[in-house]
């Protein structure tokens, strides 16, 4: 059972990282199927914690080529910029989202999509919270359709990400979801 | 229009208007999906999923193969080819305090919309996704005005929100997934 935002807000940073639901591989490889009747509005999905440090967004900005010098280079961002420190990617934080859906609709559901909002600046010793509460489900075409609020919070409750998604995941006894997918017709 | 915006001086002029559904070119981006890119890119979003690295394992999966996060093959656009000039030497030879990304030219990029306002703000990001690329893959991409919409502004000043769409398709022309990004012009 996922702790709930709420209450992981009322911790501090370091007991915050200990309720970390980040799956391993073998959590992954192992994931059974979440159904569309498994689902209720207003249920919290599990909470992805991660404390970046100036290695992981550098890692980042190499791993996409992004040579933006206000992600590694500390003197340029601070008084160039003036920014707080070096900053945490945008394109990470929303690259984390399709991520946090796939995991969730494994193995055989479909993180259809998402929209956000870039808010807040994130910097490294900042303790991130991605999260996201169900809104709203309906069926349609024989697919269970969920639709979610989502963001990523810091350890002070500061949303930096608010955004919403939907996401696809079949019904028990019903058919598989189609691969590629194809959207409901309107 | 809104009876605000009509009320101050519009900047949704007919010229802006003629900009929606105005398309780049189709570019085919440098490179294939390749494994050692995947390897880096899901190490760097932190993802240990097994289904992109373990042949064995996603040949048993629902997709029948290694797969790729869709969003990962947007960044394959920015990548600097190597029959051009290097743009990071170019950027700090034309401003030594360059943020590191200079003023690159981008293949396949839009017209400039046709406004006075020059104010920058990101307002927002979608992703919606269809498939997963595939290793070996050729990712091509095209942008197009997606939509541009005036509003006004507390201090009665009419603003644009434009939105720009990407669209990420394979060598055999499959949509992979359709990206926006909507920025606020003032």
């Amino acid at each position: 059972m996922t702790v709930p935002l709420e209450d992981l807000l009322k911790m501090k940073p370091e007991e915050i990282v200990t309720h970390n639901e980040r799956p391993t591989a073998d959590q992954l490889r192992n994931k059974t199927q979440t159904y569309y009747e498994d689902v209720a509005v207003g249920m919290e999905l599990p909470k992805y914690i991660y404390s970046p440090t100036p290695t992981h967004l550098f890692r980042w900005s190499a791993a996409i080529e992004n040579f933006h010098r206000i992600h590694y280079d500390l003197d340029f961002g601070v008084n160039h910029d003036k920014n707080p420190s070096i900053l945490v990617h945008g394109s990470w934080k929303q690259s984390v989202v399709p991520q946090y859906l796939k995991d969730f609709t494994l193995p055989k559901g479909w993180p259809w999509k998402a929209a956000f909002e870039h808010r807040a600046m994130l910097v490294p010793g900042d303790t991130l919270i991605v999260w996201a509460t169900v809104t709203n489900k309906y069926e349609k075409e024989g697919m269970g359709f969920i639709e979610m609020d989502l963001g990523m919070k810091t350890q002070d409750g500061v949303e930096s990400m608010p955004g919403s998604a939907t996401v696809v995941l079949p019904l028990k006894g019903g058919k598989d979801i189609p691969y590629p997918f194809v959207p409901p017709k309107d | 229009m809104t009876q605000e915006a009509q009320e101050t001086q519009s900047v949704l002029t007919p010229e802006v208007k003629a900009m929606i559904g105005v398309e780049g070119e189709l570019v085919e981006s440098w490179g294939t999906v390749d494994v050692e890119y995947l390897r880096r890119f899901t190490q760097a979003v932190m993802d240990p999923d097994p289904r992109y690295w373990d042949v064995d394992f996603a040949k048993t999966t629902h997709y029948g193969e290694v797969i790729v996060p869709p969003i990962m093959v947007s960044y394959m656009t920015g990548r600097i080819r190597p029959d051009q000039d290097d743009a990071i030497t170019k950027a700090f030879q034309e401003n030594p305090m360059s943020d590191g990304i200079g003023n690159v030219e981008r293949p396949g990029a839009l017209p400039e919309i046709p406004t006075h306002l020059v104010r920058t703000l990101n307002a927002g990001n979608e992703i919606e996704i269809f498939q997963y690329p595939s290793i070996g893959d050729v990712i091509f991409f095209q942008n197009r005005y997606h939509d541009i919409r005036e509003r006004v502004g507390r201090d009665g000043k009419a603003f644009l929100i434009i939105t720009r769409e990407v669209t990420y398709t394979n060598q055999n022309k499959a949509v992979l997934c359709i990206t926006r990004q909507s920025s606020i012009r003032r």
